[in-house]
């Protein structure tokens, strides 16, 4: 998270969309691009999700409201409207930013205990209207009907190649959206008030405002991953802002490293692989989760980057 | 919503009696639940996550239990009993070796130990759901008090819980036990320093506090069906009656528990959909007047 | 500049931590505020920096009040502090501690349209790190940093601010005794180049009459004596309360 130049971010940004769009014209094969694009939305989810955990040191438990609100937003609109996608996609964006805001505003100026468990009631709170306000929502079978797959810049998203290069394209901007903040002043800040936010406040720091801006810019780029994953299952369900879910991202993030920016990628991958190779074998999916979740907390300790950068020291972070 | 439904429900003394009692009966099973959560954190600074697992084993080893012995009251102490020693070993396997880490990594082990019980009891007693039904001891006419109707078997439980409260709050207060626990809550290299094993301490608290979740679940085992993943719904309630009352105040969990059960009682009469939701905006409520809970200590 | 306590009282509870207290440091000036423990000399840099406000009295900087203000404008009017423990962020190397301090005291603490750290800032906290004695440290993380490099460090973070009063607490504090010369010479040398107003809290005795211009004792919240070492030395109120005999060390 230091010394890396903006173009070098987009240099590699560039080189890894380049490969992933390339692969498809050299084989194809719709469990891998299936994964790429479930991967997409759990990266920016992930991701944004450090942006205050690590970043920041503000745990957040409630972060998949905004995943599940970006969902419903978008397939919503979707369904209701005759707008395009991208207009779509981006008024479910700025409407989970602006949840973010008001939820935030109430949220971050509590004791990080509390911030925790306010987040996660927000959560359920939210998760408990999706599932009562049917007539809108579809209750917990989720929403009906889909999401009318349309045309956009000569793109057809019924066709899954299609919606593979898109979401490997938004999700590469977007994870670089992120690492420009995380890399600007703010994000510098962001750090500061997590390793001592006395000193920061001395500094001349506005505490809650600084983090007030994380909460919501996070909770958009989550947003967005929800427009992703509505997409992916044509639609949106329940499960999306359920706890789970949310605890989900937090074992990405410290799977994968909570003090390297691509942490989170690297650890929604093995996350999603996991699952993936886990539910072909057993239906107790959760016992092997569970035994994997342990033997990572209790012996490797740390996210894998992070892990990797201690053991060779030198690497700029 | 259905606020009329709800008037008349107030203004009805049978109608108040019966979902009083449904209330105390949810306020304190969630009380014994929360309990744990709140003394478990108040000394060990630990969330534990897993709390929900420990009422749910202690509901299905009761169950188990009764089905074997036919006596309720062996089901009851095998399901508090096996869960204290499930607590127990549970600190001193898992928990022991993150004090002090990153509380997400914490969080971790807690939600590993529920996604592997929740699929141990899928194994074990099947996904199905069960129900042990009512021990034919409780098979008596109901009270009728007021024209409400209250079951024996909730008066009894009630009973019990009640009685609990007391004796953890006098035990709290007045055996060295109980003032070690307080202590080592305010101030825990204090007490190690003192000489006070507290190896043997935290895990004496975590045995307390699965023992209490163990109880409760076995003492719902007759009046909500098994299933697995049922831990996870009281441990959020239960969340929110401890941070409600206030993250390590015993006093505080046992009113908070009863306010939320009181609006459960009488939320599912005026909202009868979003009952949940009402519960949320209660702590929301609660904690924007008073960030650190109703008993809680001003950090 | 010059900076005037005028009537300066706190109470905590019913304990007057700090008891009518009128001080005048001249700007420039290189003073020590000496006293037994509990005098309340740290209340006293607590309540000049504005960490919480004093129950009635002022707090005069160049003849304008800043009571009224908060702590961050008060950094901002140029009242700087460095801390008895070392404040710093442990994670950050030395540089990019500066760097942080610098953009933040540039009120670009919030800036998104630029790289950390924007422009010109780099070089400010390069002249800030070869003036506190750090840049041989630059990219070594603030938390394996030797003690005294921290103390540095912290001190480092507030001259960054650029402040016209700098309050040391106890910048020898848990340091040998070469080290502690080699710190007090150091901070003598940032008084000179800055020409700062500074005011250190010192336990040294030898340090604070070899040091210090001028020397304020504070006991039990009150003034107790104040001047020259010379007058402090020989003033028997204060070798009676606080010196003891005339050879002393800390």
């Amino acid at each position: 998270m230091k010394g890396r130049s903006a173009l070098r971010d987009a240099a590699i940004a560039a080189i890894g969309l380049i490969i992933v769009l390339a692969i498809p014209f050299f084989h194809r094969s719709p469990a891998f691009e299936d994964f790429v694009i479930r991967l997409s939305a759990m990266a920016l989810f992930a991701t944004s999700l450090n942006l205050l955990v690590g970043n920041t040191g503000m745990v957040s438990f409630g972060h998949g409201m905004f995943y599940g609100l970006g969902a419903y937003a978008f397939g919503l609109t979707m369904q209701m409207t005759s707008l395009s996608l991208p207009v779509a996609a981006v008024l479910a964006v700025l409407l989970t930013t602006f949840a973010a805001l008001c939820v935030g505003a109430v949220c971050v100026r509590l004791s990080t205990d509390y911030f925790a468990f306010i987040t996660l009631a927000f959560q359920m709170l939210f998760f408990s209207v999706i599932i009562s306000w049917q007539s809108l929502t579809g209750g917990d079978q989720g929403l009906r009907g889909g999401i009318p797959r349309r045309e956009i810049f000569g793109f057809e998203l019924a066709s899954q190649l299609h919606l593979y290069q898109f979401c490997a394209v938004v999700a590469v901007l977007g994870l670089l959206a992120l690492r420009h903040i995380s890399a600007s002043p703010f994000g510098q800040t962001l750090r500061m008030i997590r390793d001592n936010e006395n000193r920061a406040s001395f500094l001349g720091v506005v505490l809650w405002r600084a983090r007030l801006w994380a909460f919501t810019i996070a909770g958009g780029f989550a947003g967005l991953g929800g427009v992703l994953a509505a997409l992916f299952v044509s639609g949106a369900y329940p499960e999306l802002a359920d706890w789970p879910n949310s605890g989900q991202a937090i074992f990405a993030v410290m799977l994968g490293g909570i003090d390297t920016f691509l942490g989170p990628l690297l650890g929604a991958m093995i996350l999603l692989a996991l699952n993936d190779v886990v539910t072909r074998f057993t239906e107790y999916h959760g016992l092997v989760l569970g035994i994997v979740i342990l033997v990572f907390a209790l012996g490797l300790r740390r996210g894998v980057l992070d892990f990797l950068r201690l053991a060779w020291p030198g690497r700029s972070r | 919503m259905d606020l009329n439904a709800l008037g008349a429900c107030l203004t009805n003394p049978a109608c108040v009696v019966t979902q009083t009692t449904s209330g105390l009966i949810v306020g304190m099973l969630l009380f014994l639940v929360a309990a744990g959560v709140t003394l478990i954190f108040g000394v060990l600074k630990i969330v534990n996550f897993a709390h929900g697992t420990f009422y749910m084993l202690g509901g299905y080893v009761a169950y188990t239990a009764f089905g074997v012995t036919d006596s309720y009251t062996l089901a009851v102490l095998s399901g508090a009993l096996a869960m204290a020693l499930f607590g127990a070993l549970f600190e001193r396997a898992l928990i022991s070796r993150v004090y002090g880490s990153n509380v997400l990594m914490q969080l971790l082990i807690c939600y590993a130990v529920v996604l592997i019980f929740d699929d141990v009891v899928k194994i074990v007693w099947g996904p199905e759901f069960h129900a042990m039904g009512m021990p034919p001891a409780f098979q008596v006419p109901p009270l009728f008090i007021a024209g409400g109707v209250v079951p024996p078997f909730y008066a009894v439980l009630i009973g019990i819980a009640a009685l609990i409260a007391i004796v953890l709050g006098l035990g709290l207060s007045m055996t060295r036990l109980g003032k070690t626990v307080r202590a080592a809550a305010i101030n825990p290299q204090m007490v190690s320093a003192l000489g006070i094993n507290t190896t043997v301490l935290f895990a004496v608290v975590f045995a307390v506090g699965g023992g209490l979740a163990g109880l409760a679940g076995a003492l719902a085992a007759p009046v909500r069906s098994l299933s697995p993943g049922m831990g996870f719904s009281i441990l959020i309630e239960s969340f929110i009656v401890t941070v409600i009352g206030g993250m390590g105040s015993i006093a505080g969990a046992l009113v908070s528990a009863l306010l939320i059960g009181m609006v459960r009682g009488f939320g599912t009469i005026g909202f009868p959909s979003f009952t949940d939701g009402l519960i949320y905006i209660v702590m929301i409520g609660i904690l924007l007047l008073r960030p650190q809970g109703l008993f809680g200590r001003q950090t | 500049m010059r900076l005037e306590i005028k009537n300066l009282t706190k109470a905590f509870g019913g304990v007057r931590a700090i008891d009518d207290v009128s001080l005048d440091f001249a700007s420039g000036s290189l003073s020590a505020v000496i006293g037994p423990n509990g005098a309340g000399k740290s209340t006293f840099f607590n309540l000049i920096s504005g960490a919480f406000p004093a129950d009635s009295g002022q707090v005069l900087l160049e003849g304008e009040d800043v009571g009224r203000l908060s702590r961050a404008e008060r950094m901002h009017r140029g009242i700087g502090r460095a801390f008895q423990v070392a404040s710093c962020f442990p994670t950050m190397t030395v540089a990019e501690n500066l760097m942080a301090a610098v953009t933040a005291h540039a009120g670009r603490w919030g800036n998104l349209s630029h790289r950390f750290p924007p422009p010109g800032v780099r070089d400010r906290a390069e002249e800030v790190m070869s003036l506190a004695g750090l840049t041989h440290v630059a990219d070594v993380e603030a938390a394996i940093l030797s003690h005294g490099d921290q103390k540095l460090l912290d001190i480092a973070i507030a001259l960054a601010l650029e402040p016209k009063v700098l309050l040391l607490d106890e910048p020898t504090a848990g340091m040998g005794p070469d080290e502690r010369w080699r710190m007090i010479d150091r901070v003598r040398g940032l008084w000179e180049q800055r020409k700062l107003t500074l005011i250190f809290i010192e336990h040294d005795m030898d340090i604070v009459f070899r040091v210090a211009s001028t020397i304020r004792v504070l006991c039990y919240g009150r003034v107790l004596a104040e001047g020259v070492p010379d007058d402090i030395r020989n003033n028997q109120a204060v070798v009676d309360a606080y010196l003891g005999t005339e050879e002393h060390g800390a």
